[in-house]
């Protein structure tokens, strides 16, 4: 048995690496991976300051640990912080459960409460100030085979656990009562969940800091979560993220004289975020706003094109042609943006030019969209007339933003619905674009 | 007195979006004077959508609200909004007398106290729904129907002419439920105009004089032997408007 | 030493300074318990914590640049620290799926690292303002500061300006009390009284972040959110009465003041983490024995009021 476990552990102590840096980023391996799985589940389940309560909560069991183990194994300090914040945690709930206090309340009394407990002890004992100084804002630097074992264990075991437990603590941040009706011993995985996080908090303290473990619990994973809708690839990022803004963070502090690594970790973290932020592909702002641009586009052509058409339909489709100056007088606006939407329209074939410039008509294409345009607002109209109980004066403006969004499938549905009717409630014809077989059958006769 | 057929609200298409969602369209009603009038309509109808949106509460987007002739802000004092009561914490460290006193803040401004009349004001008003006994009392330590007659004392210390109520009948025993119609209908006699939204149709018919139907759109409104027809209440509950709430789901998801 | 001895130890040792640093410890206190009672009852007690963290590099830039811990100026930093944070996490919130939690989260470690990284790239060694100074603050240090003669006797000034700061809140809770009550309570009913709810909302944000910041010197940047708290939730298991809770709130901050000085005496710890235990000893005393909530009366009455009350609501529902 004892053979065993020196086994194991002369062969965690092969992982260890000896030189420095290399130490430092083991360090910053073991922090992502450890808050980058928890954090996807304290982002989804949101107790992201369930998260800063703990991690906070953790300080004065450090503080007993530097003053109660001589030789600061570490060992003895993470144990203490891991009772700490478990504790912590525990206290939350009970408040919770016993009080009328709410749960933001709760969390932050126990935030503060523990965190003024180790201050004011630790500042009773004031001969390990640097010591405390490294676990409240890191100190990636400091970390030792000693401190590395330690955090590789506690990684290990938690990764397993993750492992194991990994679908129903799914299960159950995405459906709490769902998966109590499952038959999942809810609370018993609560437990697990909320030992597992004061793990991950412990294996963070000395390269993060308590003061700011939260960011790598919250930051990394939320970045993650803008990237995929895929749980098994958000664990993954996360870490990745986590891992990445470790060793950015512990090496940056390393260059810089004194700056303490934790605040430079939990802002590479944060630049990492930004950048997602902005340049996520589905669910990054940019992207948004493109899409959000392209829209307002398309629905600036396809007014276009109805103005032309109900230009025709104004003069009996008399003409073949419109003028731009027509154009823009329907559109209530000036000859040069009209030229500018006459030009979009023409890159994608909806219109000809005349020679001249000034005049322009609708290509085959042209037509078949105009009509389309056309066609939805008026059934749309006439849904909201007949089926909805509209007032006629008051369906229009509806009308002009539903148009552009109305796909095929609820048009035919509408069209079913309403008895494939010819004209709409101010009495305008509705056009059939599926009837368009040659431009002249377009004019009605 | 105010002339029997003075309209106490009017709107004109008032129309709220939520989060890009339609929620009601175009709503165009004149309220007479004096009436009882039951808002009734399915779940997700946008009943406490429509009084929050007169009572400037949602904002809505577009339309106007008119009370007693002129628009909501300048004429707020003359009306009484009672919100759902699940909308508060009941934990809230305040007494019953707290509750109903704030129904005369209306009229204080920002920095005048509650003085005698207030004080008088409120405790009439908690008479009124048998609730002074209990003035006392924390809310929390009431009984659902308790705190719903806290809740229309409060309505009643404001002492306005026009009451919009959301869902006081929710949660509350039958024999609260049978002292609030009382009341409501004393309110009419007192010449007060009172909207509540109700979610029992069975009851709507006897408890209220003027129906207002709602589904995302004004089906109809009017007395109640007018409106309180098979084919009315069907159009407002049965022919559920697929189309339109799946084109609705598409418009949020832009 | 004999138990009087123990009582009297702070005067023997500091004499009038012991007077001046329960003062400045209750001035602290005081505004904080006040504005965070109702922080507390708009379930906005974490909005607290992310200001407390988040206006810190405000601070230290309009500290770099004036060099004066008592500068308005360090006020206006962190105001517009304060407003940075509102509208990061408006952005990360409105524009992406990540939740309201999680966005402040994000928002107050990220503020709070760049406060720490540009303390110590832009001040160094710096003796006012280091991190000794975020965690622990500077009330221990009280008596060294400088003093203005007062009524015949030298009062420091941290005490005098606190003591403005205490007052204002005061009087701001006094013609607001109303206002903030019925917003607290009913915030769609204070809307149709044409209360603007934002208004409100930021209004009481502002003045949370300015005596967050008056009270950052003494009991920096993670303590202040324990006096913001604890006082609040203390009152709030031992009444059913707003006005009531105020008071119990303030009694609390006076208690702790005083129990704090006597356990950095005693122990010879750090005075502010000193009056946040005290405080959080209290917090515990109402806990097990407040009169409304207190757990211990629920374990030996028959029949506990908080529990009929509960089992009344579920009936409800």
């Amino acid at each position: 048995m004892f053979e065993d476990v020196s086994f194991l552990a002369s062969m965690i102590d092969l992982l260890i690496p000896g030189s420095g840096s290399g130490k430092a980023i083991m360090a910053a391996v073991l922090l992502g991976a450890s808050c980058g799985l928890l954090g996807c589940f304290v982002v989804l389940r949101r107790v992201a300051l369930m998260g800063d309560a703990v991690s906070h909560a953790v300080l004065p069991g450090v503080v007993a640990g530097l003053i109660y183990s001589a030789e600061r194994s570490p060992g003895v300090i993470f144990l203490f912080a891991a009772a700490a914040g478990l504790l912590g945690a525990c206290l939350v709930r009970l408040m919770m459960f016993s009080t009328r206090l709410k749960s933001d309340a709760a969390l932050g009394i126990v935030l503060a409460t523990f965190f003024a407990f180790g201050i004011m002890w630790q500042s009773r004992n004031q001969q390990d100030t640097v010591g405390v100084m490294n676990f409240l804002f890191g100190n990636i630097g400091s970390i030792d085979a000693s401190d590395l074992r330690m955090m590789l264990v506690t990684t290990l075991i938690l990764v397993v656990t993750m492992f194991f437990l990994r679908r129903p603590l799914l299960m159950m941040s995405f459906d709490e009562g769902f998966s109590r009706g499952l038959g999942y011993p809810v609370k018993i995985l609560n437990g697990v969940f909320y030992f597992l996080l004061t793990f991950s908090v412990v294996v963070a303290l000395q390269a993060v800091g308590v003061v700011l473990v939260s960011a790598m619990l919250i930051t990394p994973a939320a970045a993650a979560y803008l990237l995929t809708d895929r749980f098994e690839r958000m664990l993954i990022l996360s870490v990745v993220f986590g891992v990445a803004s470790g060793i950015s963070g512990g090496l940056v502090s390393a260059e810089v004289n004194g700056l303490p690594t934790g605040p430079v970790i939990a802002l590479s973290a944060t630049l990492l975020f930004g950048i997602i932020y902005l340049l996520a592909p589905r669910h990054g702002v940019l992207s948004k706003v493109a899409r959000t641009l392209r829209r307002g586009m398309r629905v600036r052509r396809e007014n276009t094109l109805k103005a032309i058409y109900q230009i025709h339909e104004g003069e009996g489709f008399a003409h073949e042609e419109v003028s731009v100056l027509m154009l823009a007088r329907k559109r209530g606006q000036t000859e040069e943006k009209v030229n500018k939407d006459c030009k979009a329209l023409l890159s994608r074939g909806f219109i000809e030019m005349a020679e001249d410039g000034v005049s322009l008509h609708l290509s085959r294409l042209g037509w078949k969209r105009a009509m389309e345009i056309v066609r939805n607002h008026r059934l749309w109209e006439l849904y909201l007339t007949n089926e909805a109980d509209y007032a006629e004066d008051h369906v229009h403006e509806d009308a002009e933003k539903i148009e552009h969004i109305l796909e095929p499938g609820i048009v035919r549905q509408l069209e079913q619905h309403l008895d494939f009717p010819e004209l709409d409630p101010h009495g305008k014809p509705i056009p059939q674009p599926a009837h368009l077989v040659t431009q002249s059958s377009v004019v009605p006769s | 007195m105010k002339p029997a057929d003075e309209i106490a609200l009017e709107t004109h298409d008032l129309t709220v979006t939520y989060h890009k969602r339609p929620v009601l369209y175009g709503i165009d009603v004149a309220v007479p004077s004096g009436s009882l009038v039951g808002i009734v309509g399915p779940n997700g109808a946008g009943k406490s959508t429509f009084i929050k949106s007169v009572m400037g509460v949602v904002p809505s987007s577009g339309g106007w609200v008119k009370v007693f002739g002129k628009p909501m802000r300048e004429n707020l004092p003359r009306v009484g909004y009672v919100p759902q009561r699940e909308s508060v914490d009941w934990d809230f460290p305040v007494t019953v007398m707290d509750v109903a006193l704030m129904g005369t803040y209306g009229g204080l401004g920002l920095l005048r106290r509650p003085g005698k009349v207030e004080k008088r004001r409120a405790s009439e008003a908690l008479e009124k729904v048998g609730m002074l006994p209990y003035s006392n009392r924390q809310i929390g330590n009431l009984s659902g129907g308790q705190q719903q007659r806290v809740f229309l004392a409060r309505a009643l210390a404001q002492d306005s002419d026009l009451y919009l109520m959301d869902e006081p009948f929710v949660g509350v025993d039958a024999a609260t439920e049978a002292a609030i119609v009382t009341l409501l209908r004393e309110m009419r006699e007192r010449g007060k105009t009172v909207m509540v939204v109700h979610h029992d149709l069975q009851s709507a018919g006897e408890y209220f004089d003027h129906l207002l139907l709602l589904n995302m759109r004004l089906v109809a409104f009017g007395a109640v032997k007018d409106v309180y027809t098979p084919e009315l209440l069907q159009k407002t509950y049965g022919g559920r408007l697929t189309i339109l709430s799946e084109v609705a789901d598409q418009a949020a998801k832009l | 030493m004999k138990t009087l001895e123990y009582i009297t130890l702070p005067w023997d040792v500091l004499g009038l300074g012991a007077l001046w640093l329960i003062l400045m410890a209750f001035f602290v206190a005081l505004p904080c318990s006040q504005m965070g009672s109702f922080l507390i009852l708009r379930r906005m007690a974490l909005t607290g914590d992310a200001i407390s963290h988040s206006v810190f590099p405000g601070v230290v830039i309009a500290f770099f640049i004036t060099g004066d811990l008592a500068s308005p100026w360090l006020i206006v930093g962190a105001g517009l620290a304060g407003l940075a944070s509102t509208v990061i996490i408006e952005l990360i919130h409105k524009w992406t799926r990540v939740k309201q939690d999680a966005a402040t989260g994000i928002s107050f470690t990220a503020l709070f690292a760049l406060g720490v990284v540009l303390m110590e790239l832009l001040l160094g060694k710096n003796v006012d303002l280091d991190l000794e100074c975020v965690l622990h603050g500077r009330l221990g240090l009280l008596l060294e500061e400088d003093r203005v003669l007062l009524f015949g006797s030298l009062v420091p000034m941290p005490v005098l300006v606190m003591a403005g700061v205490a007052v204002f809140t005061m009087l701001l809770l006094g013609l607001f009390f109303r206002v903030m009550m019925l917003s607290s309570f009913d915030a769609d009913l204070a809307a149709s009284y044409g209360y603007r709810p934002a208004v409100i909302h930021y209004g009481m944000m502002f003045v949370v972040s300015f005596i967050v910041v008056a009270a950052f010197q003494a009991v920096g940047a993670i303590l202040v959110i324990a006096l913001l708290i604890l006082p609040g939730a203390a009152a709030y298991l031992c009444t059913y009465r707003l006005k009531v809770m105020l008071a119990i709130a303030a009694l609390h901050a006076l208690i702790s003041a005083v129990g704090g000085l006597y356990l950095h005496v005693w122990f010879n710890s750090n005075m502010a983490a000193s009056v946040v235990v005290c405080g959080g000893v209290l917090f515990l005393l109402a806990w097990l024995l407040g009169p409304v909530d207190g757990v211990v009366w629920k374990w030996f009455k028959d029949e506990p009021p908080a529990l009929e009350e509960s089992s009344d609501k579920v009936g409800n529902r």
